[in-house]
């Protein structure tokens, strides 16, 4: 991703929006037992599209703001985010999104990986209270959930962050020379992203 | 190009992971009144407006849900609703003194005038934002010092008590529920009319769940007894925070008496924790 001042803003904003739906709308909505978290299912789009740093400082970002705005612990929320969007940016550089399944299902285990991560460090800060073993339904419900809430929320983002992506930019390319040369070209959010990064590995 | 890229992803990630636990520190270690929590209050009050205009424009959207979420329930909760109500008509038949006596409102406000919370001022206050997380029960709420609230203030509903003030600014309050795992929230409280004293605490990971163990008194319990706020002052000054007589909830599962009662005793609370949309503050109070 090629942050410039312009797509900064845009992850900034996008940062802010999710952590305020989130306060304003998400907590409030009980689904299975539990409430869906848009902020980690954000944190890890980032991630996934901008890289280990990108997904690292939204997730600090994120945590901040979701501890300043709800009345939380400084930094546990950042630190139970920042290791999703780190671990979502690492896989991004590591290997290719080469099906439309990829986003959801790394999405839903990293949303679980940051919901453990976060009782994990509640537990070393002190719990007074029983900790009941429903606490590993609440990870799974929250893995599922985030798994479901990437459908919608990867490409929208992927679509807000398109002038910053290299892939997509790569993609569009090839596409208008495709076009210009009479070949239609694939379609879809997730489509030819393995071929495009092949191309620029040959470059 | 790629080491270098390698070194300032590492050098970003170990700098944040050590601001966060810098932070984490500084928040534990310092007072209510230092420097952080004084910047994450002022910062809190420039967000909080923003906050609080989308909780109110996503109000219907969020009521829009829930119909939906309470509608399917109803839709399977139609046919035990039924049934209790046919054992709840045969009940109001035998016993017509009791079920007067057995509305909640009725309760309450007997509750209300007889341990004195007349003397509080209630401050009706509109729920800004939501925990995000289980293991965090606490809210936001619209009201703070400005109308007279002020940190450790009982925050109820109509059904009973919610928590207490655990952080107050200008023009917003956070409330600690009585769900709330990471907080001193253990309330001391007592079966109303039978008198053995104990103390609730959260059951983190079950919503919806307290638990009440004993700290002195006999160990009968019927499932249904109800649970209210046991005030107690020790050596002047020291008192418990929450005032005498609050309804808390009703024990889950009935202990008999031969039973030595050591282990908690499973409640649940009056308070709807998953619908909390308007609370009342009972600021003031006696001296």
């Amino acid at each position: 991703m090629i942050v410039t001042p312009r797509i900064f803003l845009r992850l900034a904003a996008i940062v802010f929006v999710a952590v305020l739906l989130q306060a304003a709308f998400f907590s409030g909505v009980p689904l299975l037992g539990s409430v869906a978290n848009v902020v980690p299912v954000v944190v890890v789009a980032l991630g996934l599209l901008g890289g280990a740093v990108t997904g690292t400082v939204s997730g600090f970002a994120a945590g901040i703001l979701i501890d300043v705005m709800v009345g939380g612990t400084l930094g546990v929320s950042s630190l139970a985010l920042m290791a999703a969007g780190y671990a979502a940016g690492r896989w991004r550089e590591g290997y290719d999104i080469v099906s439309s399944l990829v986003p959801p299902l790394l999405t839903g285990a990293l949303c679980g990986v940051a919901a453990l991560a976060y009782g994990a460090m509640q537990l070393t800060l002190g719990i007074d209270a029983t900790v009941s073993p429903l606490v590993v339904r609440e990870v799974v419900v929250q893995a599922l959930l985030g798994a479901l809430l990437a459908v919608p929320v990867f490409p929208l983002i992927r679509r807000v962050l398109r002038p910053a992506l290299v892939d997509d930019s790569a993609r569009a390319r090839a596409k208008a020379a495709s076009a210009r040369a009479g070949f239609g070209g694939r379609s879809g959010p997730f489509a030819n992203i393995r071929g495009d990064r092949g191309h620029l590995r040959g470059l | 190009m790629y080491r270098k890229q390698v070194r300032r992803r590492r050098a970003v990630l170990v700098l944040l992971v050590v601001a966060c636990l810098m932070l984490i520190s500084i928040s534990i270690s310092e007072a209510d009144s230092g420097p952080l929590h004084r910047v994450q209050n002022g910062v809190s009050a420039v967000l909080n407006p923003i906050g609080e205009g989308a909780s109110r424009a996503l109000k219907p959207a969020r009521d829009l849900v829930n119909w939906f979420d309470e509608t399917l329930a109803a839709r399977g909760e139609n046919d035990d609703l039924r049934q209790q109500v046919a054992d709840l008509r045969a009940e109001l038949t035998e016993t017509q003194d009791a079920a007067e006596k057995a509305g909640y409102a009725d309760d309450l406000k007997k509750l209300m005038g007889s341990s004195g919370l007349d003397a509080y001022e209630p401050v009706d206050a509109t729920v800004t934002a939501h925990s995000t997380s289980t293991w965090y029960g606490s809210i936001r709420i619209d009201k703070g010092s400005d109308d007279g609230i002020a940190v450790n203030d009982s925050v109820v509903t109509s059904q009973g008590l919610v928590g207490r003030i655990s952080n107050v600014g200008g023009g917003f309050a956070d409330v600690g529920l009585l769900t709330d795992g990471t907080s001193a929230n253990a309330v001391t409280a007592r079966i109303s009319g039978k008198g053995p004293v104990g103390t609730v605490t959260p059951v983190v990971g079950a919503p919806g769940k307290l638990e009440f163990t004993l700290i002195e008194g006999g160990g009968e319990f019927d499932e249904g007894d109800e649970l209210v706020t046991a005030s107690f002052q020790i050596q002047g000054d020291r008192r418990s925070i929450y005032p005498e007589g609050i309804p808390v909830g009703e024990v889950d599962q009935a202990v008999p008496a031969e039973q030595d009662v050591q282990d908690p005793v499973r409640i649940t609370p009056f308070a709807n924790f998953d619908d909390l949309n308007e609370v009342t503050v009972l600021t003031g109070g006696p001296g």
